[in-house]
């Protein structure tokens, strides 16, 4: 045993190494982990990351998704259910309706499927030949055309179905699916069904949702309405629609079925509105609502109380600020759609510029506190979120992997070539479209409830398209120093408020501070410049509004009027739709105190956060499929973040 | 506007219809499968969405391949009291409070893991603490356990007791023998950790390895090996993890890979082994001439050796092991954490002459020179980063650091705390090193797959950081390649990743390298990437070269391939904090080999350089007011080593 024991020895030799190193072994008390930290550390234990009890992931998502469930979606092709849209957006590989195979770059972290609730699963239902559609001679008739049509004809008869709602009225009102009917029940059962399956906490979140589709008169005033809670009370009432007498175009009536629910349920809802720039002026009301009654007390609370988020990007155009409205602001004019409404065909009815003081995010910020003058609450206290509005089933908005607005424009050769909509102040060609946006959440995990929450409490931010990492406080001592770490969030929610918040009363300093700080996409483009933007209520009751430059890349220089007016540059080539990180900066960020700060005026902050240019979608179709970019596409973008504002009230 | 029942439907549909296309050319196209032909041309991607159809690696996963809980002797006497289960939740992502009760969670989860306990008298350390009913049956293994369980000064005291008993062989023989293989006690603790594994393994998401690690350290010389098992609880249970000491055990790595031979066959499953810290080999890490046990290297151990050893622990937390400057005096970036005092317990120091048998780009080098007597490399390995923490948290970041065992977790004093002294020498405890992890290029996060990736060497280590990095090798790339966000369609396409051989020339002149990298998206700026060469030429001799391939900043690469001007430095020594003002957040090259001659055996790796950033010493002088030693190095440059590629004329 000799050997062994000196085997034994090196090998205890080895591993305790020598056994100077004892007295440590009984550790600090639990209690005390945090005694030991020193003062210059924000942190609440050593390890940065632990004990932490902020918002600490952003979780990206898509609130605004359409399926085949949809009248639209299906009637144009699409044959993805939610199953199928939720198992994309988790990142898996699946097959568009015409058959092409995508795939995200990266897996989302929640969606909700908002399909539209009237006549919601006609379309699905007469596809399958439900014995109810096929007992009615027109039913049937389309059934059998649709089993024998070939893929091109099936568009065809599709449209004559949506003719005979529209100019014929021969669509049999025994099969239309409205709210009470067996079909329109199974068809959200069918919906519940899917994001209880999905939903998986901790991993992805499945968010119940649906889109209520207000457009009397072609003017959108569409909400979408999402759900804190599980399937179980979500089926306790079937979503509202716009058809009376069980539906009502007026929000009024919806934000009373969201009321009716919560007291119903116990549980919680929200809604957020979107494409303010296609309702002709009536997404933000400032004196007469939509149904001609006028904007008073009970209006501004009730929205409020309903509203606390705007859907400020998509698909259909960029929705925070119009250079009409803005025009001292140069990256105003972004992805702009201001033709008209959306009433259908391709003929709209043509935006007047008085509407669009009504339509856009930023000047519904300041109409919002002259409102909170006049009625003591501001209905347009609203947080940023950006969406997809993909009618395809498939949330795709980067720009490097668009499959359009609904199954029709998939990537093809034609699809940058369709009239997508024309009125009299012009046309609008499907290239057009926007490759956007992305919701980003600060939430301290991935569940319904975290989610939703911070949606409430707006905490979240919208892109259109880039996972660009944004985090925007507001608060009175915010310094330099504080920035002199690479965990400001610490000092962030210590020293102030997070986006979304409120600040009161100056705590005897002059001026509010702003901490911003903005990484890259990950696999994204650079950043150009951080912007903060700001809008006040002046004492007589005229509101103002001021972009400042807060930080920019490259050595360049912000002037004395807070700007930077040199441009970044541009690497796009678009003869290989590339681009390189080889201007702008990885990350950026600053501390800025507001200049101009009366103490007596309201006034809101967000941060605005723009890329260096990269490929738009077009550029990167004519690459791809060997094509050439239409006349007055751009061919590159400036991919942005919009911040849910912070608002000071004195 | 309230009127007709009709009416509304109507409006509604014009509403939710949303303009549809007046002419609906849109679908008169073949969409389906729209412009192969085109797509032919210059778009590498397989389908018009460039992350669909995929037929290669495209993910990379990151892990930790060396990690012991409290169940590993030492890692127990020391304090750990984690065991398994919090190392596998910490390695998820979870929150969960240390030994010494700090909360501490990862930046970001990992995505696999390989927990490698010490075999040897596995489990005894932390059955002492908790008071299993063999230690209590014991009169000292209880008189231990008390003291452990006053906690405080008598806790203390009887870890001391504990070691000193251990140190002069004076633990009972029955305590002894129930922590070997063979026993129940032992088997019971392969299955815990072959269930905490079963538990934690969940395909897609997280991969937990079944693991241990070989302990052979004879005369204080480290042959350590870390042992993966590729399989489930259904094959491991069918063995019990090899140990050092006799009878059962041994400590010839050639017994070792008798046992990993004898895994297969009698399980049908696979398995490898992989060593780690040549540093403190003192010479025999990576043999020659003549095996530390009495064997030569001869053909049937090149061959054994390549068999069963694909990889190498390039990086850790006892010091990095690419190169020593005294090895590539060209290499200014050569002397990174090294550790080189003498073997692991300091019983002999290190002489120069040793070091050609302990560092990886030496290794790589004799290995052509092997290959070229023998017919096989036994040297060809890729390269992974592990942490070898012996707390049960696989902490690699600098600014998360709980060190190398429980008694150096965060205090304002672990500094002070020699990793080992004694009369020959001192290995100070600021030399502690927070690294590394290993990013793995899988086709997904399965055991299978990233198993499979790490045998074929499509691996790459890094001091802790998360930086991406693509290498490729191959004899037609051009700078087209890089035109685009993906360039890895190309490069597989042309050539062969990290980890490959070249194919055959072809008549070309000289073989292109495609290397991209993306820092890490919450760390560093990048300040370089390098291609490192070495040769054997037609004397028999070895050479090697560094090249500069993309610097950031507009700097210039001379004509010797160099950029000798630094990046700079924006540390900030009083806030540990850094700015990512200078470097650049990605850089990439295509290269092409200036010297090749198509005659001589030849490997490529890149490293990729970040620029300055705090070493966990300053998290600890500024969150601590840790007073940090005058000869403490503050200030390192994280950097990632990509698997080599291989010429092979």
């Amino acid at each position: 045993m000799k050997t062994r024991k000196m085997m034994v020895l090196y090998v205890m030799a080895a591993l305790v190494l020598s056994s100077v190193v004892t007295a440590q072994y009984v550790g600090p008390d639990e209690q005390d982990y945090d005694k030991m930290l020193s003062e210059k550390y924000k942190g609440k234990s050593y390890s940065p990351y632990a004990a932490r009890d902020f918002p600490n992931e952003i979780l990206w998502g898509d609130s605004h998704l359409h399926t085949g469930i949809s009248f639209d979606a299906g009637a144009s092709g699409c044959i993805l259910m939610p199953e199928q849209a939720y198992r994309f957006a988790k990142g898996e590989e699946v097959e568009s309706s015409y058959g092409i195979p995508v795939k995200l770059s990266r897996p989302l972290d929640w969606l909700a499927v908002t399909d539209h609730t009237d006549n919601m699963g006609f379309m699905t239902d007469l596809i399958a030949g439900k014995p109810e559609i096929l007992a009615t001679k027109q039913g049937k008739d389309w059934y059998d055309r649709f089993q024998t049509a070939s893929k091109d004809e099936k568009p065809a008869i599709a449209y004559e179905i949506i003719k005979a709602l529209m100019v014929t009225k021969t669509f049999p009102l025994e099969i239309y699916y409205g709210a009470n009917t067996a079909g329109y029940k199974s068809t959200w059962q069918g919906t519940v069904a899917a994001a209880e399956k999905h939903n998986d906490p901790g991993t992805f979140t499945a968010l119940i949702g649906y889109e209520w589709t207000s457009t009397g008169n072609g003017d959108n005033l569409h909400r979408n309405v999402l759900y804190r809670d599980n399937g179980d009370k979500a089926l306790k009432m079937m979503p509202y629609t716009t058809v009376a007498p069980l539906g009502s175009l007026d929000p009024m009536d919806l934000w009373n079925w969201m009321g009716e629910y919560e007291a119903k349920t116990g549980g919680q809802v929200l809604a957020l509105a979107h494409n303010g720039n296609l309702s002709n002026g009536w997404m933000f009301p400032v004196d007469a609502q939509y149904t001609g009654r006028e904007v008073d007390k009970k209006y501004v609370e009730t929205r409020m109380r309903w509203e606390p988020l705007y859907e400020i990007t998509q698909i259909k155009g960029d929705g925070e600020a119009h250079p009409l409205l803005s025009p001292s602001d140069e990256f105003a004019d972004y992805e702009t759609w201001d033709f008209g409404n959306i009433v259908p065909g391709n003929m709209v009815i043509a935006k007047e510029d008085q509407m669009l003081a009504r339509e856009y995010a930023r000047e519904a910020l300041k109409n919002g506190l002259m409102l909170e003058q006049k009625f003591g609450t501001n209905p347009y206290k609203i947080g940023f979120m950006g969406a997809t509005d993909s009618h395809t089933g498939l949330a795709t908005a980067q720009e490097d992997n668009f499959f359009g607005k609904h199954s029709g424009y998939e990537p093809d050769p034609q699809r940058m070539n369709h009239l997508f909509m024309k009125s009299t102040r012009g046309t609008m060609m499907s290239w057009g479209q926007v490759a956007s946006g992305l919701g980003a959440v600060w939430a301290k995990e991935n569940t319904r409830e975290a989610i939703f929450d911070a949606m409430k409490r707006k905490e979240v931010y919208g892109t259109t398209g880039s996972r660009i990492r944004v985090r925007f406080f507001g608060g009175w001592d915010y310094t330099d120093a504080d920035l002199q770490s690479r965990e400001p969030a610490f000092a962030g929610y210590q020293k102030g408020v997070p986006m979304g918040g409120d600040l009161t009363t100056p705590a005897g300093s002059s001026a509010p501070t702003f901490m911003v700080y903005a990484l890259r996409d990950v696999i994204g483009g650079n950043l150009d410049r951080i912007q903060i933007i700001k809008g006040w209520l002046d004492k007589n009751g005229k509101t103002h509004e001021r972009v400042y430059d807060v930080a920019v890349s490259d050595g360049r220089k912000i002037d004395k009027n807070g700007r930077c007016k040199k441009s970044v540059g541009n690497t796009v080539d678009v003869k290989t739709a590339s681009f390189t990180n080889t201007i702008g900066a990885s990350e950026l960020a600053a501390v800025w105190k507001d200049p101009d700060f009366d103490p007596k005026q309201k006034a809101f902050y967000y941060a605005r956060v723009i890329e260096i240019p990269t490929p738009r979608w077009t550029t990167i179709d004519a690459f791809r499929l060997g094509i050439s970019i239409p006349k007055n596409v751009p061919v590159s973008t400036q991919e942005r973040a919009y911040t849910s504002p912070i608002w000071y009230t004195p | 506007m309230r009127s007709q029942k009709a009416e509304r439907i109507v409006n509604v549909v014009l509403a939710l219809l949303f303009i549809f296309p007046a002419v609906p050319t849109a679908f008169a196209s073949d969409i389906g499968s729209p412009a192969t032909e085109v797509l032919e041309g210059l778009y590498p991607g397989k389908a018009y969405s460039p992350y669909a159809k995929r037929n290669f690696p495209s993910h990379v996963y990151w892990g930790d391949s060396h990690l012991h809980t409290g169940l590993s002797l030492d890692a127990g006497l020391f304090g750990n009291i984690l065991g398994p289960d919090e190392a596998w939740r910490f390695a998820r992502g979870e929150e969960v409070r240390s030994s010494t009760g700090l909360p501490v969670k990862l930046a970001r989860p990992l995505d696999w893991m390989i927990l490698t306990d010490h075999s040897d008298m596995m489990g005894i350390a932390i059955d002492i603490q908790t008071g299993t009913p063999n230690i209590l049956k014991n009169p000292k293994g209880k008189e231990w356990h008390e003291g452990f369980k006053k906690g405080g000064k008598a806790a203390g005291e009887a870890a001391f007791d504990l070691i000193q008993n251990f140190a002069q062989m004076t633990v009972p023989e029955e305590i002894v023998m129930a922590y070997s293989p063979g026993s129940e006690v032992y088997n019971g603790i392969w299955n815990q950790i072959i269930d905490a594994a079963e538990k934690y393994n969940e395909p897609g998401r997280f991969t937990a390895f079944i693991g241990f690690e070989w302990t052979s350290v004879p005369k204080g010389f480290n042959l350590h090996r870390n042992v993966i098992l590729r399989e489930d609880a259904s094959y491991a249970r069918q063995v019990t993890p090899l140990t050092t000491l006799p009878p059962t055990g041994s400590t010839d790595p050639l017994v070792l890979y008798q046992w990993l031979e004898d895994y297969q066959t009698k399980t049908g499953g696979s398995a490898f082994a992989f060593s780690h810290n040549g540093n403190l080999s003192n010479g025999w890490m990576f043999p020659t001439q003549k095996t530390y046990h009495g064997g030569t290297v001869d053909e049937n151990y090149v061959k054994l050796r390549a068999k069963w050893e694909p990889h190498y622990e390039i990086t850790q937390i006892k010091g990095d092991g690419e190169a020593h400057p005294y090895l590539s005096p060209d290499d200014e970036f050569a002397d990174y954490e090294n550790w080189d005092v003498g073997n692991l317990d300091i019983s002999e120091l290190k002489k120069p002459e040793m070091l050609k048998g302990e560092y990886a780009r030496e290794a790589l080098k004799m290995g052509l020179a092997l290959e070229a007597k023998f017919g096989v490399n036994p040297y060809k390995f890729g390269f992974g980063g592990a942490t070898d923490s012996h707390t049960s948290l696989a902490t690699a970041e600098e600014d998360n650091f709980f060190g190398k065992s429980v008694s150096v977790e965060p205090s304002a004093s672990r500094i002070n705390h020699p990793f080992i002294k004694n009369d020959m020498g001192e290995i100070p405890g600021h030399l502690l090193v927070a690294s590394g992890y290993t990013g793995v290029w899988a086709t997904e996060n399965t055991r299978a797959a990233i198993f499979d990736a790490i045998k074929r060497r499509e691996t790459y280590g890094t001091t802790g950081p998360r930086i991406g990095v693509r290498f490729f090798g191959g004899w037609d790339y051009t700078e087209d390649d890089l035109r685009n966000r993906a360039p890895a369609f190309i490069g597989y396409e042309k050539g062969v990743p990290m980890g490959g051989d070249l194919l055959p020339a072809n008549g070309k002149d000289a073989p292109t390298f495609m290397v991209y990298s993306l820092r890490d998206p919450i760390g560093a700026n990048l300040d370089r990437i390098q291609i490192i060469k070495g040769w054997l030429d037609n004397k028999g001799k070895t050479h090697e070269r560094v090249y500069d391939v993309a610097v950031s900043d507009g700097r210039k690469i001379d004509e010797n391939s160099r950029c000798k001007t630094p990046v700079g430095n924006t540390v900030d020594l009083e806030a540990a904090n850094w700015t990512n003002t200078i470097g650049a957040s990605e850089l990439m090259s295509v290269w092409t080999d200036p010297d090749f001659d198509p005659s001589q055996r030849a490997f490529y790796y890149a490293r990729v350089l970040e620029i300055p950033t705090p070493r966990w010493v300053l998290y600890d002088k500024v969150r601590l007011g840790a007073k940090i030693p005058a000869e403490s190095e503050l200030v390192g440059q994280e950097r990632a080593y990509t698997s080599p590629i291989w010429y092979t004329p």
